[in-house]
């Protein structure tokens, strides 16, 4: 029957209530479709607010073009001469979608959020010490070889190393949210976080020498 | 945010930074990290005939608060018992070192890096056959 996919659509999107008109408005709309009033931004995720279902395999060219899209659509210009009322809700839409774009493209916070999102504070995201003997041998043993490796060759090497590292870990993200293994979600970020600071540290280091080897 | 000069002293000039035999029965190996800020600590003690920590060595990659932290640790759990070093707490850390706030969890992975070295030469000659093995 239409009219119940109508209604199991409109009770997962969520209606609220115009604050101008009354009428029923989508919670993820950013204007009134029956009076055109901006809308104050709703709860929803961050996934949500650009029209994405909540999955770490996101198209990011999709993202953006939304985001881009409704950020045109509520730039301040457009409220100038419009009531404050009006301006703050434009305002608040902007910070809104900010800090939505900003989790979703990068894959860490993406990662981080989505564990959010079915319950777990990922411990990237915590104050926390972590014993996981072989990832901590992992990030020790990449760091030791780093500080040992004083050609500029080798440092690239072991760049170029760290940065194939990571993709895999994002392939391997993936697979663990598909199949819902939130505890290899979570690790895989911990372990993407050790890379991402180790990839630092080699572009750190690959600098230096470069300089060295200027001046030399 | 400025650092107290007992902190950067430890900075500048850590005591203690290197390596012990992980294999020897009479060294514990603590390793520990912070995911939020990616820190990785190793923190090792060698035991003593008299039951007292009479070295003890770390290597850590991480901020100036992580490495001012565990080389202090270092020195304090030398001449130590077992159980007295267990008694070293990270507000007892975090004090010494005058540690901003946000960097307390340093001296929270430094206590834990003691715990860790401590619990693993404990299951050295605790639960020897297992542990043995696995070296």
């Amino acid at each position: 029957m239409p009219t119940q996919a109508d209604d199991t659509r409109a009770a997962r999107a969520g209606f609220v209530s115009c604050w101008s008109c009354k009428g029923p408005v989508a919670a993820q709309a950013l204007f009134c479709h029956t009076c055109g009033a901006i809308q104050p931004p709703t709860q929803l995720d961050h996934f949500r607010r650009l029209g994405l279902e909540p999955a770490f395999d996101v198209d990011l060219d999709v993202a953006e073009k939304r985001y881009l899209g409704f950020q045109r659509a509520i730039h301040p210009d457009r409220f100038a001469s419009k009531p404050a009322k009006e301006r703050a809700f434009a305002e608040a839409q902007a910070v809104a979608l900010n800090q939505a774009y900003e989790t979703l493209k990068d894959p860490l916070r993406r990662a981080a959020y989505l564990l959010k999102l079915n319950g777990i504070e990922a411990s990237v995201s915590r104050d926390e010490t972590v014993r996981d003997p072989e990832l901590l041998m992992e990030a020790m043993e990449a760091r030791e070889a780093l500080m040992e490796a004083t050609s500029l060759e080798k440092v690239e090497k072991l760049q170029a190393k760290a940065g194939a590292d990571a993709i895999a870990i994002l392939a391997d993200l993936s697979k663990a949210f598909a199949s819902d293994d939130l505890k290899a979600a979570n690790r895989l970020a911990t372990r993407l976080k050790y890379l991402r600071k180790y990839l630092d540290e080699t572009r750190a280091r690959r600098i230096a020498l470069e300089q060295a080897e200027g001046t030399a | 945010m400025s650092y107290s000069e007992k902190l950067i002293e430890h900075y500048e000039n850590p005591r203690n930074v290197g390596a012990l035999d992980k294999s020897d029965t009479s060294v514990g190996t603590g390793l520990v990290g912070a995911p939020a800020c990616g820190d990785v600590m190793k923190l090792q003690i060698k035991v003593g005939a008299d039951g007292r920590i009479e070295d003890a060595k770390f290597k850590t990659f991480g901020c100036g608060s992580a490495i001012a932290s565990s080389s202090l640790a270092t020195e304090w759990v030398k001449g130590k018992t077992l159980d007295e070093a267990e008694q070293i707490k990270n507000t007892m850390i975090a004090q010494h070192l005058s540690l901003p706030p946000v960097k307390i969890h340093c001296s929270v992975l430094a206590e834990d890096a003691i715990k860790a070295a401590i619990r693993d030469y404990r299951e050295k000659h605790g639960e020897k056959p297992a542990e043995q093995a696995a070296e």
